[in-house]
């Protein structure tokens, strides 16, 4: 009679004592959920809620249902300004990898000056965007900037050359100064991921005579996957949004040639004054950049049977 | 503590205007970054003289639509905007501005106000908005350049010809010298400066009611040589290619440029930053002589369903006086009110009466999408004079652009 009430209260008082545990973990993490539901999934429901409207900037709005959908269907500049954002996604990319690679691999062991390296060449990633893309828009002013006066003073050039009037010299420029600020940062993800090689591996593969070609393909590189994973997608998400340095620099010129995603979201949400659209816009740009980062992490994903 | 407390109270009754019974009212009034100059003045000169009164807010200039829209929507939009009179009819067809036609028309002086205003204010036969700040766009050239290269200092371009011409002498001076300066890639100033040149000549690139984009005309096609046959002679700095606008006035300012087509306002700014710059001002104009001008500047609208229109009269009827009109002609705007110019410009530059003259006789486009057919910097007018001015495919360019701005007007709401 008496081992009843026993074995039939332990386990109540369990479940009582889970049931609290739950309730004060709720409580941990209430103040995170609270931030991402008030900073992003309300603002997200809005926007998609908002994509569904005609929503002027002003006066009243009215039910389109999928109506700004069919349209983006038919809208030439906006698939013309995601075409460009791609090329520029990827030539940017590779830019910045082909920068910030061979800057880690110099930075990675400490050798005399180390840290002053690590500074100078982290420095531009500090600036904000917008701070960076003024200063450069000073830099590549024909008239009263550096790179073209300088060169005409010193007599390279025998006439003045406007950098941001045609395409090539223009984009190149852009991409000079996005390489300039972002390097520093992608190089320190980088050396994270090559410092966190065992150095026994290496010194493994040396007494088996590998090169060191041969090493940093069938060592360096698989064993930094994760880390290139974390750089490609930061690097390919911050591209496809890229704005500011068109918008400071280029104003989407020359003749509107470099007119990115997101500038063609801003252009029609505040210059047209169509929120609504502008929602519609923003919502495929999601889509397109959550099925992007989804196919980097299924091509960088960990091979079968490897660590 | 106590003390503290009952300082406060007083103080916020003293700032509410209470006073207890007399229930002062405050209306809110904001003005774009442009006005920022005579605008805090007549709010002043208001507020000593009336019991009502007006708190002024200045916003930048780009972002006083967008901030506007979104207090609006959120219910905290001003009782009254001075706002670029290009949107008038934009806002007006959002149903967003206080129908003010008859308390206009009731106004004993509504005949003298400026025209061009007034017509930008009306949508639909209904008056929206009323002028408020004038600014004229004018050609500015450098005496002391002119004289250096052995031209009469007294005496401006008259026409096409002239311009290029005395473009050519002042630009022969060399060194950092240019004959001639525009922004090429700023839609807003070239639909100021350039467009008058074609007016003057007889064209127009879009149609009275704004339902029509008409570019493919050989006034705009003249104009348009006369630009790049003076970049082609290398008078133009290379700067203007790219310059989006904030180079506007700053490159006549720094004394080294002949000619530039400019607005009233360089007068103001010349006069009081730029003192050692000795200039003349003359019209805008066209192929053989006449000339035209851009009627540019701020038309007042009052919010729909505020309750501070009472305030919001009083304050409009003052700027309308003598003294709110002088003000304003003080400090960088011209006079709005045609029947008193003269007054309030009398003790002033009398360079100014050449720019309130082509004030008189402006003219504004009419549209409800201006800003996506002119003023965005990637719209189809910015676009195309960048292409006509600099780029090898004039009538490629001029195709597209009428094009584009022709469904972008049709495409836009009808209401």
């Amino acid at each position: 009679m008496t081992t009843i009430p026993a074995t039939s209260v332990a386990p109540a008082r369990k479940r009582a004592g889970a049931g609290r545990r739950q309730w004060i973990g709720l409580i941990y993490v209430a103040p995170a959920v609270a931030l991402v539901m008030v900073f992003f999934v309300i603002p997200l429901g809005m926007t998609a809620w908002m994509s569904l409207h005609n929503w002027p900037l002003m006066g009243e709005h009215s039910f389109v249902g999928l109506g700004n959908y069919w349209a983006i269907l038919r809208d030439t500049r906006f698939w013309n300004a995601l075409k460009f954002t791609g090329f520029y996604t990827l030539v940017v990319t590779i830019a910045i990898f082909a920068v910030a690679f061979p800057l880690a691999i110099f930075i990675e062991r400490p050798r005399p000056l180390t840290n002053l390296y690590r500074t100078m060449f982290f420095m531009p990633a500090v600036v904000g965007f917008a701070s960076a893309s003024l200063l450069w828009s000073w830099l590549l002013n024909v008239d009263s900037g550096l790179f073209s006066p300088a060169a005409y003073d010193l007599g390279l050039i025998d006439r003045k050359f406007n950098l941001l009037a045609t395409f090539q010299p223009a984009f190149w420029s852009i991409i000079a100064m996005v390489v300039w600020k972002v390097a520093g940062f992608t190089m320190i993800i980088l050396m994270t991921g090559l410092q966190s090689i065992p150095q026994d591996l290496q010194e493994a593969a040396v007494i088996d005579g590998a090169g060191p070609f041969a090493r940093f393909r069938a060592i360096t590189l698989p064993l930094m996957r994760r880390t290139l994973a974390l750089a490609l997608i930061l690097s390919v998400a911050g591209s496809i949004l890229a704005f500011d340095q068109f918008y400071i620099i280029l104003r989407g010129g020359p003749r509107n040639q470099t007119l990115t995603a997101v500038y063609w979201i801003f252009n029609q949400s505040f210059v047209s004054f169509k929120l609504g659209y502008g929602a519609a816009l923003s919502m495929v740009l999601l889509v397109i950049l959550v099925a992007l980062s989804l196919v980097q992490l299924w091509l960088l994903r960990k091979p079968e049977g490897l660590d | 503590m106590r003390n503290l407390i009952a300082k406060l109270a007083m103080a916020a009754a003293v700032l509410g205007g209470g006073l207890g019974a007399a229930a002062a009212e405050t209306a809110n009034i904001w003005v774009r970054a442009d006005g920022s100059n005579f605008m805090p003045r007549i709010v002043d000169a208001y507020n000593k003289a009336h019991k009502d009164q007006v708190k002024l807010d200045i916003i930048p200039n780009a972002e006083i639509i967008p901030k506007y829209g979104a207090a609006a929507a959120g219910g905290t939009a001003p009782d009254a905007l001075s706002l670029d009179l290009i949107y008038t009819p934009s806002f007006a067809a959002a149903g967003q501005l206080e129908d003010i036609t008859d308390w206009a028309k009731s106004l004993p002086y509504f005949a003298s106000l400026s025209p061009a205003h007034v017509k930008t204010g009306t949508y639909k036969d209904h008056i929206y908005g009323l002028p408020f700040s004038a600014d004229a766009s004018v050609l500015i050239w450098n005496k002391k350049l002119f004289k250096q290269a052995g031209l009469d200092p007294e005496k401006g371009p008259a026409n096409w010809a002239e311009i290029e011409a005395d473009a050519e002498k002042v630009n022969a001076l060399g060194g950092n010298i240019k004959g001639f300066y525009f922004s090429g890639n700023c839609g807003g100033c070239n639909i100021f400066t350039f467009t008058p040149l074609i007016w003057a000549s007889g064209g127009d690139i879009l149609s009275e009611d704004g339902m029509k984009a008409t570019l493919d005309s050989p006034q705009l096609r003249g104009a348009i040589d006369l630009y790049r046959s003076m970049v082609k002679k290398d008078l133009v700095p290379a700067g203007a290619q790219t310059d989006t606008g904030a180079n506007f006035f700053a490159a006549f300012a720094a004394g080294n440029i002949g000619i530039s087509p400019s607005g009233a306002f360089a007068i103001g700014a010349l006069n009081t930053q730029y003192p050692n710059v000795d200039y003349g001002v003359t019209f805008l104009p066209g192929k053989d002589g006449n000339w035209s001008s851009f009627a540019g500047g701020d038309n007042f609208v009052v919010t729909k369903g505020t309750k501070k229109l009472a305030v919001v009269k009083e304050f409009l009827d003052f700027a309308y006086s003598l003294e709110g009109q002088t003000i304003l002609a003080k400090y960088g705007s011209l006079p709005v009110r045609g029947d008193i110019a003269k007054d309030a410009l009398k003790d002033l530059d009398p360079r100014y009466q050449i720019a309130a003259e082509a004030m008189a006789k402006g003219k504004t486009p009419y549209s409800v999408v201006f800003n996506d057919l002119i003023n965005s910097a990637n719209g189809p007018w910015t676009q195309m004079i960048n292409e006509v001015f600099f780029g090898d495919d004039v009538d490629g360019a001029i195709a597209n652009a009428q094009e584009t701005m022709q469904s972008i007007i049709d495409q836009a709401p009808q209401k």
